[in-house]
């Protein structure tokens, strides 16, 4: 009884696949400027349910509590980047005579690379996949449905409040993630029993403050992103408990991903050609 | 007395969980050890889950190693334009392009790999699909855990190679047409400081990276519970474990590859 197959069924379903994927595309980014626009009214109307989120993503929740929340694995990644950063640094400055500069590669390379890139990690897999998880779960239990029949804005109330408590939150993290990173070259510094007057004196000639503030900067914008793609993940999950599994599983991926070029396109368009250093001199 | 008992309760519970939770971690791990070695492989599952991982990592990787190799090998070769020692870019992104390899590898491997594993076990354990293997007398591990173990080594493995493929690609084009490197000095400083050694070690890492990372992920998704939000944490835990799991193996086979391939 089935109908016949049509002319060309084929083309009509390759050409159906890619309108789908330009379908979601601009769903994702109505979605991106829906949750942007209504930052203003999370922040007038709903401002207890933005200091929840604050306050959970901050100390965390559920098994995190148990660890240290997510203070503790932004301090743990960027502590063991930089020391991998180091060990391999100092390992090929050595072979070339000059493993007094480590403290040179210190700033620069915690300021500009391990910092900002293990923030955005730890930021990813911690708060930004429980936020997916916790609206996942809200949506299949219907309970998003319910807040909008009771009159409250849904995409205002869970989503808006939930990037700006994370932009909010990353900041601290952000500042954590700098000083533990220094802590781990330092580390290396004075288990390499390189003198640690030495590393001091190149580490502070090269550190430019200018720098961490660009870098801060880069980590609020990926920070940003990270909460805008967990925050449509879950908002938008389907197909009951597995589904919401899943969409934490897509939201870690696409957000890596799209953070990643962030930071690349910033690194880009922030130092440029010119390394805003003067090793030789002159 | 009462209130005394219930604090003491408490506290128990708290510092009992997470103790719970690293020695079951490690009896799975045992189990799944011993079962890998004793009772029949499971084949087909093993192709399947491996054509599965690749599937929802390949894209990532490659998406992955580019940008990351691009903006770091770019800061690097603006610290050698600056000392002067540009004919050098192809061995610092030889250097950077293994280093950054497995933490791209890591990224991937956990980000991807274990969230994709965590989500399907998780959804088949909420399902009782597990209850209902163990009825009909077949044991999870051997049919489920070990053939994931193996494929998400597998699959590290060779996601390995296109990270650094695709990583020395994007550097060769950040190096040479964007940042005016000479190509010939470019390719025949490559092989200066990385040798076939680190590149074992490199390797080496990936296979641990996978096995680790599964092996986290099947145990988070066979111990799941308590609905949506039970699945959601759990692959939510996954990827934290499994970030920081692998970034310390990642610093302790970095050392040892430093000791053992002297430069």
């Amino acid at each position: 009884m089935s109908a016949p197959s049509p002319l060309y069924a084929r083309t009509w379903r390759a050409i159906r696949r890619v309108g789908d994927g330009w379908n979601r595309l601009g769903e994702q980014t109505q979605f991106y400027a829906k949750t942007i626009g209504s930052t203003g009214d999370a922040l007038v109307n709903y401002r207890v349910e933005l200091l929840r989120a604050i306050a959970q993503m901050s100390l965390g929740t559920g098994a995190l509590i148990l660890i240290g929340g997510s203070v503790v694995i932004v301090g743990l990644l960027a502590l063991i980047g930089a020391t991998i950063t180091g060990q391999q640094g100092f390992a090929t400055l050595q072979g070339v005579g000059i493993e007094a500069l480590l403290g040179f590669l210190g700033s620069y390379l915690n300021v500009r690379i391990v910092a900002p890139l293990q923030a955005t990690v730890a930021l990813s897999a911690t708060i930004g996949a429980g936020a997916t998880a916790q609206l996942g779960a809200m949506r299949i239990n219907e309970e998003i449905d319910a807040l909008e029949v009771i009159g409250v804005r849904s995409v205002a109330y869970l989503a808006s409040s939930r990037v700006l408590a994370g932009v909010v939150v990353v900041i601290p993290l952000y500042c954590v993630a700098v000083l533990m990173a220094f802590l781990g070259i330092r580390m290396v510094a004075s288990f390499e029993s390189l003198s640690s007057g030495v590393y001091d004196h190149y580490f502070r000639t090269f550190l430019n403050p200018a720098e961490l503030v660009w870098s801060l900067l880069i980590v609020i914008m990926t920070g940003t992103v990270v909460m805008l793609i967990h925050t449509y993940y879950g908002y938008n999950a389907t197909g009951g408990p597995a589904g919401v599994g899943e969409a934490v599983g897509r939201a870690v991926r696409a957000s890596l991903i799209v953070a990643i070029f962030v930071i690349m396109l910033a690194t880009f368009a922030i130092y440029g050609h010119g390394g805003n250093f003067h090793l030789s001199g002159g | 007395m009462i209130a005394l008992g219930s604090v003491s309760n408490g506290v128990q519970g708290a510092v009992a969980a997470p103790v719970r939770g690293v020695g079951g971690f490690f009896a799975m791990t045992l189990d799944t050890f011993v079962a890998a070695f004793t009772t029949r492989f499971a084949w087909r599952e093993f192709i399947d889950q491996t054509w599965f991982i690749a599937r929802v990592s390949m894209v990532p990787a490659v998406l992955l190693a580019i940008p990351f190799t691009t903006f770091v090998v770019f800061l690097l070769n603006i610290l050698l334009l600056e000392i002067g020692a540009a004919d050098l870019s192809g061995s610092a992104s030889a250097v950077a392009v293994i280093q950054i390899g497995p933490i791209v590898d890591v990224l991937v491997v956990a980000g991807a790999g274990a969230t994709a594993i965590c989500a399907d076990l998780g959804a088949r354990t909420i399902r009782e699909e597990l209850d209902a293997m163990r009825v009909m007398g077949i044991n999870p591990i051997q049919a489920l855990v070990v053939p994931r173990v193996a494929a998400g080594a597998l699959v590290a493995l060779m996601l390995m190679a296109i990270v650094t493929l695709s990583g020395l690609l994007s550097s060769f084009v950040v190096g040479v047409y964007i940042q005016g490197v000479t190509p010939g000095a470019y390719v025949s400083s490559m092989t200066l400081l990385v040798g076939l050694g680190t590149t074992i070690v490199a390797m080496i890492k990936a296979l641990l990276y996978g096995i680790t990372a599964s092996l986290i992920a099947c145990y988070k998704g066979t111990t799941v519970g308590g609905g949506p939000q039970g699945v959601g944490n759990a692959v939510n835990e996954t990827v934290i474990y499994a970030f920081v799991a692998l970034f310390a193996i990642n610093i302790v086979m970095t050392a040892i590859d430093i000791k053992v391939n002297p430069t």
